[in-house]
C-alpha cells in the first residue's frame, strides 16, 4: 500500500486544480444538502401539522381543501352533543369551529400594500385542539383583533416590524388590531393569521364555517365518522388531520421530485465535469503509475491511492459546503404555498452531504483511474 | 557454462505484439543464458527488441511462448498479480529517464519498494540510508528530484532499484541521457554492484563505451542474438 501521505501530497501537486475540485465538489455537496433540507423541511411542516388525535369534520367533496369547505355553524354543538369521549380540558370540550380563508391583508394605505394571506377564524377552543400553539407576545385575539404567526411576516414578504402587536391592519375592508404573536413550531399554522371566528365570518360574508376540528380522548375516528353518516343532511365528511396533511404532502410530491431531478441533473453534470478534470490529471501520471507497478505495486493498491486523493478532496469539499450551509442556509425561512418552514442543516443532512460527496468521488474517480492504470506496462513505461 | 547454473535462462522465448491485425514479433525463439553475478550488455539497432527482452527478463511483460527462468522460477508461467509480487523482491529496474516520483524526496523515492515489505519503520529507514550512501547520496536524502542533477537522479534511481536487495538489476540505457562524466560514475557504480554485491545486471545500451564496462556483450538483431563477445573486462 502506498502511504496516505503520498495521496495527500499528490492532492497539493497542482493547487489550482485542487481548488477547482474542492470548490466544484463543494458546491455540488452544498446543493445536495440544500435539496435534502428543503425536502425535509416541507415534509416536516406537513407531518407535524397533522395530529393523529385530531379529526377534521368538513363538507363532503371538500376533503382536499378546507378553504373550499362550507358547513353549518351549528355543526360544532351538534357534534359535541352526539359524540362522547372527546378530549376535555377544565370542563371545556376540545371542539374548535374554524374558518380557513385565503384573502387580502392590507398593511398601509397604498394599494401596493395588499398581499395574499392565510387567515383562520377561531375561538379560544382552538387552543384545546392545537396545543402546540403558544403565544410568544401579546394576547389571544378578541373581537376586532388578530394574532399573527411567527413566520407570517416572512411568508408575506414584509419586515417583522410591520406585524408588531398594536399595529392596525385591514382584512378586506375591516380594520383589525394585532393582539399578539404566536408560535407553533414546525407547522403550517406559524405562517397564518388568526382572528376571531365571528369577525372572519363577517369579512367573508358567510353564515357557514369551514370545518370543526375535534381532539379525541377515548373516542375513535369511527365515532366521529358515524356522526357524519347519521347526519347525512349536514353533508359532512371526517378526515384525520394527519391524513389531511399527508394528502397535501402527496400533492407536493411532484415538487419534491422536481427538486431532486434538478439536483440530480446538476450533480450528474458536475460528476462528468469532475471526471474530465481527473482524466486530464491522471493522464499525466500514466508513466509514474507504470513505474510504481514496475517497482511492485499492484494496480489495486494504486487505484486505492488515486481514490484516496479524490476522497480527501471530497472531504475538503464537504467541509466547505458544511461551512457555507451552516453559515448561510441554516435557519433560513422558506415560504411555500401552504406554509413557511425554517431550513435546518441537521447533522443528518451534513452526513448525507458527506456521504453523497464520497459516493460521487468514487463514481467520478474509478473510470479515469482505470484509464490511467489499464495500459500495458511496457507501453506505459515508454510514455512521456 | 552449463544452463543448469544459469541465473537467467531463456528457451525459445518469442514475443508477438498485435498492431491492429498485423502481428509484430520483436523476439522469436530466443535462447539465452546468463550466469549469476554477470554484468551483461545488450546492444543492437533500434527496434531490434532490446527493451522487449529486458522487459521480459524483468517480469514487466510475459513472453508469448517459451520458458524464462530467473533464479529458478519460470516467470513466463506467472500471472499478472504474481509477477507484480515477484518484481517487488526479485528485480530492480533502472530507466533511461530515471522515472523518479517528482513529489517525493530522494529518501521517499528510495523507500517506495520497501513499503511493500514487512519491515519496521526503523529497519526501513536504515536500509534506505544504506542504499543512498552506497550510491554516494547520503547527504541528499531530502532533495526533490527537481533539485538534483541527472547523474544524481540516476543514482537515486539505482538506490531505489537495489534497496529491497534483489539479485537482478535491469537497466535500459541508464547512461543514455547523461554526460560522459556522470555516465562513467553510473557505470562504475553498476560494476561495483556486480563485483562487491554479487548482483546480476542486464543493461541495454547503444554506447560501445558503456558496453565496455560489462563482462559480456550480446548483440540483438531483428529479435535474434547474432554474435556474442566475451570481452573479459576485469576491474583492476
Ligand atoms: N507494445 C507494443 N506493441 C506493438 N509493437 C511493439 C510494442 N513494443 C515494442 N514493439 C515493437 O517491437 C519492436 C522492438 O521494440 P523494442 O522497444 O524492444 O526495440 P529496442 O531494441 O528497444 O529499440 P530502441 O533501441 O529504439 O529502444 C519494435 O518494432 C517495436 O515497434
Ligand atoms: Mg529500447
Amino acid at each position: 500500500m502506498l502511504p496516505l501521505s503520498y495521496a495527500v501530497r499528490n492532492l497539493f501537486r497542482v493547487p489550482a486544480r485542487l481548488l477547482q475540485i474542492v470548490l466544484g465538489g463543494g458546491l455540488v455537496i452544498l446543493l445536495l444538502m440544500l435539496a435534502a433540507a428543503l425536502s425535509e423541511g416541507m415534509d416536516g411542516v406537513l407531518r407535524s401539522s397533522g395530529s393523529e388525535k385530531n379529526i377534521i369534520v368538513l363538507g363532503t367533496g371538500s376533503e382536499e381543501s378546507v378553504e373550499r369547505s362550507e358547513i353549518k355553524a351549528s355543526v360544532p354543538s351538534e357534534l359535541e352533543a352526539a359524540v362522547s369521549g372527546l378530549e376535555e380540558v377544565l370542563g371545556r370540550v376540545a371542539v374548535s369551529p374554524e374558518i380557513h380563508y385565503n384573502g387580502l391583508l392590507t398593511l398601509g394605505d397604498g394599494p401596493g400594500d395588499s398581499r395574499q394571506a392565510l387567515f383562520r377564524g377561531v375561538t379560544p377552543a382552538a387552543l384545546l385542539v392545537h396545543p402546540e400553539v403558544r403565544l410568544v407576545e401579546g394576547t389571544f385575539p378578541r373581537a376586532g383583533e388578530i394574532m399573527v404567526g411567527r413566520l407570517a411576516a416572512h411568508r408575506l414578504g414584509v419586515g417583522e416590524a410591520a406585524l408588531k402587536p398594536g399595529t392596525q391592519v385591514k382584512v378586506g375592508s375591516t380594520t383589525l388590531r394585532i393582539s399578539g404573536i404566536f408560535q407553533a413550531p414546525g407547522t403550517v399554522m406559524e405562517a397564518e393569521l388568526w382572528a376571531d371566528l365571528n369577525d372572519l365570518r363577517a369579512i367573508g360574508q358567510r353564515d357557514t364555517i369551514s370545518c370543526v376540528v375535534v381532539r379525541l380522548d377515548s373516542a375513535t375516528f369511527d365515532d366521529v365518522e358515524v356522526f357524519t353518516l347519521q347526519r347525512l343532511d349536514l353533508e359532512l365528511a371526517a378526515i384525520r388531520e394527519s391524513d389531511y396533511y399527508a394528502k397535501l404532502a402527496a400533492f407536493y410530491t411532484p415538487l419534491r421530485i422536481m427538486t431532486w431531478v434538478t439536483a440530480g441533473l446538476v450533480v450528474a453534470g458536475a460528476v462528468f465535469g469532475g471526471m474530465n478534470t481527473l482524466y486530464a490529471a491522471f493522464a499525466s501520471r500514466v508513466r509514474e503509475m507504470a513505474t510504481l507497478q514496475a517497482v511492485g505495486y499492484s494496480r489495486k493498491a494504486l487505484a486505492f491511492s488515486l481514490l484516496q486523493e479524490s476522497l480527501l478532496a471530497s472531504l475538503l469539499g464537504s467541509l466547505f459546503a458544511a461551512v457555507i450551509a451552516l453559515a448561510f442556509a441554516d435557519g433560513l425561512s422558506v415560504p411555500f404555498s401552504i406554509g413557511t418552514f425554517l431550513l435546518r442543516i441537521t447533522p443528518g443532512i451534513l452526513g448525507l452531504g458527506v456521504l453523497g460527496g464520497l459516493t460521487l468521488a468514487i463514481i467520478g474517480t474509478l473510470p479515469p483511474a482505470w484509464t490511467c492504470l489499464r495500459p500495458e506496462l511496457p507501453a506505459a513505461l515508454r510514455s512521456a | 557454462m552449463s544452463s543448469y547454473e544459469s541465473f537467467i535462462r531463456c528457451r525459445g522465448v518469442t514475443k508477438t505484439y498485435h498492431k491492429g491485425n498485423t502481428p509484430v514479433t520483436p523476439l522469436s525463439a530466443l535462447d539465452l543464458d546468463v550466469p549469476r553475478g554477470t554484468f551483461l550488455a545488450l546492444m543492437g539497432p533500434s527496434g531490434s527488441g532490446k527493451t522487449t527482452l529486458l522487459n521480459l527478463i524483468a517480469g514487466i511483460d510475459s513472453p508469448t511462448s517459451g520458458s524464462l527462468h530467473v533464479g529458478g522460477v519460470d516467470i513466463a508461467k506467472l500471472k499478472r498479480g504474481q509477477l507484480t509480487k515477484w518484481r517487488a523482491s526479485h528485480v530492480g529496474y533502472i530507466f533511461q529517464l530515471y522515472h523518479l516520483v517528482p513529489i517525493l524526496s530522494a529518501f521517499e523515492n528510495v523507500e517506495l519498494p520497501l513499503l511493500l515489505a514487512p519491515l519496521s519503520r526503523k529497519e526501513r529507514h536504515r536500509q534506505v540510508q544504506v542504499a543512498l550512501e552506497l550510491v554516494g547520496l547520503g547527504d541528499r536524502s531530502d532533495h526533490r528530484p527537481s533539485e538534483l542533477s541527472g547523474g544524481q537522479e540516476q543514482r537515486v534511481a539505482i538506490a531505489r532499484a537495489i534497496v529491497a536487495n534483489p539479485a537482478l538489476l535491469v537497466a535500459d540505457e541508464p547512461t543514455g541521457d547523461l554526460d560522459r562524466e556522470s555516465a562513467t560514475q553510473i557505470l562504475n557504480l553498476l560494476r561495483e554492484l556486480v563485483r562487491e554485491h554479487g548482483k546480476t545486471i542486464v543493461m541495454v545500451t547503444h554506447d560501445p563505451r558503456a558496453a565496455a564496462a560489462a563482462d559480456t556483450v550480446l548483440h540483438l538483431e531483428k529479435g535474434r542474438l547474432v554474435e556474442a563477445a566475451d570481452l573479459n573486462m576485469q576491474a583492476a
